[in-house]
């Protein structure tokens, strides 16, 4: 599939006078693919809106290459192709929702009314488009930025925290619409702190943290390794030590035992094991590892110390890319 | 061109909105409306007085107005990340700097046409004389040209100072220009003066813009004085003027595309 946005060795770094030559995004060796949703994720301060700002050509790389949608960052033909929807964003409070669709759309040439009211009505603002931006909630005017971004019908979005501070109406509805996108083709690049919707909606993810990407890859396979918790009862603890599965541990509870095992391993055979004994099974519970602990692990580790500065789910897994 | 025809017209909208550029335009109205009353305290000729005065009073307001509007506008889109989701649309840099002084200018000619439209309305009910109305309504054009070659000047700063630097940096550029440009002229030019002093006075005249081109009140307020070619004279300054904008403009196109925003 094409790359939607590959950037090699992208670097930026700022001159501080405590620290001398700072790099925010340090090399950077990104690959998003075209209709996917890709999660950017890392702490504060990690360069992950510095990304956004180079791949947008609003800021300057000090170092690296950059392309999206096959061409060079900073190339204005891509920005007709392209949306952002920028971190907390402000637009100018004295426009009405349709104003200010108007005016970001005149900035393509744009100028047809019913398209504009469309786009209010896929955003549900159409009752409110004759409303000043002022008197806009906070929710709504993230929808009226997501009217704009779909202004120039984009193949690429960069969504900067696109539910950051909605109560959770609202960020279920700017999750449909995000999933939407995908189901129209685009490619959506969100940067986020919401783990919990990156999860429900992404399929690959990049983590980056002190400018370093630290992990990149599916979703699915970053996840891998969550655990098994199987209580029994009526068993000796014995029979599932006898088990021999690799990386489980069996606890003693008031009343039987819990055993906790990798996914990978079959419950059906522990299943069998202890009906075969006439024991009895209290609950089985998977406990998948959470994009959170992943993202956990991930930054309070040092910097680099996943063993390279790019390290994808296919080198460390072996898999072919 | 349309971006920067929508950038201008939208930066009038946020610009006609701002209660301190309307404090500041009603403080000018109040006392161009109370400046016939003020008059009659004057020793010299009452209407003299009142020309001088309620010019004056357009020239300072929009003065404040041209550096209040302009200094605050590229770090307030910076700020407010404004900037962000209109330079990811097809817009370069030198259309957003360009859209955004037009719009500067385009305020500020509104601001001043109701600030003359209140001095032509108060000086016909005290004078009721037609040409000397149509002789006042000179300066507050020319003030305009001036006006605009102010905003140019913030509109350069602003491109890389903070807006409170640039706040004494184009106030002082204006007063330097308005008072002392006719001193640094006449040094230039004086026979008398060291040749070490004329290259400085050389220099400090033709880097600053030299406002005092466009204090065109003098002939308006006393008939005795006159500006011989009138109209040769109100075009060669409006060239100057619109020059010198241009290299401003061209100035801070250059800061600004390599600028972090």
């Amino acid at each position: 599939m094409a790359a939607a946005i590959e950037t090699k060795q992208l670097t930026k770094s700022y001159k501080s006078r405590i620290h001398g030559r700072v790099n925010v995004v340090d090399a950077l060796d990104l690959h998003v693919e075209e209709g996917e949703i890709f999660g950017f994720l890392g702490p504060n301060g990690a360069g992950k809106t510095t990304t956004i700002k180079m791949l947008l050509g609003i800021i300057y790389p000090t170092s690296g290459e950059g392309y999206v949608l096959g061409k060079e960052i900073g190339d204005m033909e891509v920005h007709k192709l392209i949306s952002y929807l920028p971190e907390r964003p402000y637009y100018y409070e004295h426009m009405t929702g349709l104003e200010l669709l108007k005016f970001y759309g005149s900035l393509f040439g744009l100028t047809d009314q019913k398209q504009f009211e469309a786009l209010l009505e896929k955003v549900n603002l159409h009752r409110d488009m004759s409303k000043t931006i002022s008197q806009y909630s906070k929710g709504m005017q993230q929808r009226v930025g997501l009217a704009q971004s779909l202004l120039n019908d984009p193949k690429l979005l960069f969504l900067d925290e696109p539910t950051g501070g909605l109560d959770p109406i609202a960020h279920r509805e700017i999750r449909d619409l995000i999933l939407s996108f995908r189901d129209e083709g685009r490619t959506v690049f969100i940067s986020s702190h919401e783990l919990s919707e990156v999860e429900l909606i992404c399929d690959r993810v990049a983590i980056i943290n002190r400018g370093i990407i630290e992990r990149q890859g599916k979703l699915t396979d970053l996840l891998r390794g969550g655990r098994i918790e199987i209580t029994v009862d009526g068993v000796p603890e014995q029979l599932l030590k006898d088990m021999r599965i690799s990386d489980a541990n069996v606890r003693t509870l008031p009343s039987g035992f819990l055993l906790d095992m990798p996914e990978e391993n079959d419950p059906n055979s522990v299943i069998d094991a202890v009906r075969n004994q006439k024991g009895t099974i209290v609950s089985i519970v998977p406990r998948k590892k959470r994009l959170e602990d992943l993202f956990v692990e991930t930054v309070t580790s040092k910097p680099g110390s996943t063993g390279k500065k790019t390290l994808t789910v296919e080198e460390t897994t072996g898999a072919p890319k | 061109m349309r971006s920067i025809f929508s950038i201008a017209t939208t930066t009038v909208g946020e610009a006609i909105r701002r209660r301190v550029l309307l404090i500041i335009l009603l403080i000018g109205v109040l006392f161009l409306v109370v400046a016939p009353g003020l008059g009659v305290l004057s020793a010299r000729s009452e209407t003299t007085v009142l020309r001088g005065m309620m010019l004056g009073i357009i020239q300072l307001t929009s003065a404040v107005i041209a550096i209040v509007l302009t200094v605050y506008m590229i770090p307030n889109e910076i700020e407010r990340r404004t900037i962000y989701t209109i330079l990811s649309k097809p817009v370069q840099r030198w259309q957003f700097l360009i859209g955004k002084y037009l719009g500067a200018v385009l305020a500020l000619g509104l601001m001043m046409l109701l600030m003359t439209t209140v001095l032509v309305f108060t000086f016909w009910l005290q004078q009721r004389d037609a040409s000397a109305v149509a002789d006042l309504v000179k300066a507050p054009v020319m003030y305009f040209v001036q006006m605009s070659l102010l905003a140019a000047v913030a509109i350069f700063f602003s491109t890389f100072v903070s807006p409170l630097v640039n706040f004494f940096l184009t106030g002082g550029m204006y007063l330097l220009g308005s008072l002392f440009n006719p001193f640094f002229q006449t040094l230039s030019e004086s026979q008398g003066t060291p040749a070490l002093a004329k290259v400085f006075a050389q220099i400090v005249n033709t880097l600053l813009p030299n406002f005092a081109n466009y204090n065109v009140q003098n002939p308006i307020i006393n008939p005795q004085t006159q500006i011989q070619n009138e109209a040769a004279y109100y075009l060669q300054v409006t060239i100057y003027g619109l020059f010198y904008i241009g290299i401003l403009l061209v100035g801070g196109i250059l800061v600004f595309d390599r600028r972090e925003v």
